[in-house]
């Protein structure tokens, strides 16, 4: 670091020698890296916004299922009584609420029309501290105390069978031991969450319902114990996802169950993941190749501008590397300039919108099938910002070897004799 | 002729010549023909001279004295100079050298533009290490004794170039090198100010007795220098004092 404040100067002072060349650069560095910014705030911020709507939505942070059932998803894959886990789901640090279901395909017919559905027997009060579905009711009510024989359905799903509030409804389902059962349910509400799964397929009707229904029940009750093929796990947060995934494998072990996270649930969860990755990489391959096309640019014409100069002072008793760590330095002021003006501009852009959000409803059933909300928050993370810089300094590093190293390898007697 | 065998003659004092250039050749080679800038130099230079080494165009001067300054190589012959063997230098050893023990005046594009008068002659001082102070200090004294007080924050283009070969003598000199190597220092200059540049140099060479080797067929600075070194086809034909 001997000599950095004449490297400095020197730097700033070349620079300042050229205040359209150098202007035009950080403009342009600016630019770029402000909208990489927010673009990388604008991902981040729809990445999150996927996961929760996903986990939220429906499915959960965590899913315990006996072992085998999220390959055959047949009900006769069941956890047959959930009482022994109550009392270490209650307690366990990391979880915000639980819930129990029973999932099974079946088949609903309406007077007029049949339809394949997927029947969700849930628990009304607890469904509500895991899930969102009792905010996407769009006409109707959630489910009373004592509805014994209400279900709620996707709306697409009500338009195929035709029904509206108050219809009746005939599920029928296989039973775990391999009987076909049918029941009688009445429509409370429709739910229109933007989901094609949930708008087409869902039907909700109450857990202790399906037991009685499908012989589940533990004898004895009404169906308020029992079997169920789901336990749903709501988190405090995404970081307690992987610790309860471990820490409740680990107590459970033995007993046939097996614990699984939301990416483990669905596999496009994970190609969402994959996608952001990439997404991520393209960003800031993007980033080095715009720091590097304008630096690489700007400091070449720089170096040739002051050939005769370098000759000077390698005569003068420069040393190469001292002439290659003049350049570099150059380049780190051309790209700290930029890159902070960047910055300022594409975090401000991106606090704004994190704040007010960027509205795009237009492209809102698109975005539904996504799981992601039409008004888009963008989210600037640390991450995110050290990965733009890191490109950045990459990129400049990379812009400033060249110039660097040929100024480096000048004869002074030849520079000096330069046109 | 003090040169030893081995090409490593020690500093011995006054009486050992501070350069002493033995058979210095070097060829250029282009496309088609090849040109002989140097045919066999031999010469010693005493601590405390005032020389000029004249001659026409493509005599070989500006060649001997890049060689001279470490800037440039011979294909063969010896150099030794302040007592070492600078042929054996290394590119980075020959940069040190230089910062140690040399001073430089061109013929133009002296001065680091960016740069003030004070800052570019406080230049090699802070290279060299010199605290911050000390240096602008010197900086200040050397362009006082060039004549250039008032005149130290302006930069290169502020400065009018006989101010700016001022510029580039208060720098040769600053750091106190074994011997300052001008080439055609006022080929740029008018002859008033190429007169008073060579007067400046000759004064200061006399009042703090730094050597001096300027290359030039200006006849302004034969006639300042106390001794002439006569080049022609790349050989030194004569050498006398004057």
């Amino acid at each position: 670091m001997k000599h950095v404040g004449i490297y400095l100067r020197l730097g700033l002072r070349n620079l300042w020698l050229h205040p359209a060349r150098t202007g035009l650069t950080v403009l342009a560095l600016a630019v770029g890296i402000a909208a990489l910014t927010f673009l990388t705030a604008m991902n981040d911020g729809w990445m999150q916004n996927i996961r929760e709507n996903f986990v939220l939505t429906e499915v959960g942070h965590l899913q315990i299922h006996a072992r085998g059932f999220e390959q055959s998803h047949k009900i006769r894959d069941h956890i047959p009584d959930t009482r022994p886990l109550k009392s270490r789901l209650d307690s366990e640090p990391g979880i915000l609420a639980w819930t129990e279901r029973i999932r099974v395909s079946g088949l609903a017919s309406a007077a007029g029309a049949n339809a394949g559905v997927l029947v969700s027997g849930i628990d009304p009060l607890r469904e509500r501290k895991v899930s969102r579905l009792a905010d996407f009711i769009s006409q109707g009510r959630w489910f009373g105390l004592d509805e014994a024989h209400a279900t709620i359905i996707g709306d697409v799903l009500a338009e195929r069978l035709e029904v509206g509030l108050g219809d009746k409804l005939v599920l029928m389902a296989a039973a775990p031991n391999g009987d076909i059962m049918s029941e009688v349910f009445r429509v409370r509400g429709v739910i229109h969450s933007g989901v094609m799964d949930i708008d087409n397929l869902l039907t909700l009707i109450p857990l202790a319902s399906a037991r009685k229904w499908l012989g589940m029940a533990t004898a004895g009750n009404g169906g308020e114990y029992g079997g169920v093929t789901d336990i749903v796990i709501r988190a405090d947060s995404f970081a307690d996802v992987n610790p309860l995934k471990q820490s409740l494998s680990a107590a459970f072990a033995g007993q046939d169950l097996e614990v699984l996270r939301w990416m483990d649930i669905d596999p496009m969860a994970e190609q969402w993941s994959q996608f952001a990755d990439a997404y991520t990489w393209i960003v800031l391959a993007v980033v080095i190749l715009v720091v590097l096309a304008e630096v690489l640019n700007t400091m070449l014409m720089s170096m040739h501008d002051r050939i005769r100069e370098f000759g000077l002072m390698g005569a003068l008793g420069t040393g190469a590397m001292q002439l290659f760590a003049m350049l570099m330095w150059e380049t780190v002021i051309l790209v700290c300039i930029g890159g902070l003006l960047g910055f300022v501009m594409g975090g401000w852009a991106s606090a704004y919108y994190g704040e007010y959000g960027l509205d795009l409803s237009r492209f809102a059933t698109a975005f539904s099938f996504m799981y992601m909300s039409p008004i888009v928050h963008p989210q600037l993370t640390f991450d995110g910002c050290a990965r733009i810089l890191g490109a950045a300094i990459i990129g400049a590093m990379i812009a400033g070897l060249y110039p660097a190293w040929k100024a480096a390898r000048l004869e002074p007697a030849v520079a000096m004799r330069e046109i | 002729m003090n040169a030893s065998d081995n090409g490593t003659a020690s500093m011995e004092g006054w009486d050992s010549p501070l350069i002493q250039a033995r058979d210095l050749s070097r060829h250029f080679h282009s496309s088609q023909v090849e040109v002989v800038a140097l045919d066999g130099v031999n010469f010693d230079l005493q601590h405390g001279a005032f020389s000029v080494l004249a001659g026409r165009s493509g005599s070989g001067k500006t060649t001997l004295l890049n060689i001279l300054g470490t800037l440039d190589m011979p294909d063969a012959g010896a150099l030794n100079i302040s007592g070492r063997d600078v042929l054996k230098l290394s590119t980075a050893e020959r940069a040190d050298f230089r910062l140690m023990h040399m001073g430089f005046i061109f013929q133009a594009y002296n001065l680091i533009r960016v740069l003030s008068a004070r800052e570019n002659v406080a230049y090699v001082l802070q290279l060299r290490g010199v605290a911050r102070d000390e240096r602008l200090r010197i900086a200040d004294t050397w362009l006082a004794e060039v004549g250039l007080e008032g005149l130290e924050s302006r930069r290169p283009d502020q400065l009018s170039g006989g101010q700016q070969q001022r510029v580039a003598v208060a720098r040769a000199l600053a750091s106190e090198p074994d011997i300052v190597l001008a080439d055609e220092p006022t080929a740029n200059l008018d002859s008033h100010t190429g007169e008073a540049l060579m007067q400046l140099m000759r004064a200061l060479n006399e009042k703090r007795g730094t050597t001096f080797l300027i290359a030039s067929h200006d006849p302004v600075a034969m006639d300042a220098g106390k001794e002439l070194l006569m080049m022609e086809d790349g050989r030194i034909v004569e050498q006398h004092r004057q």
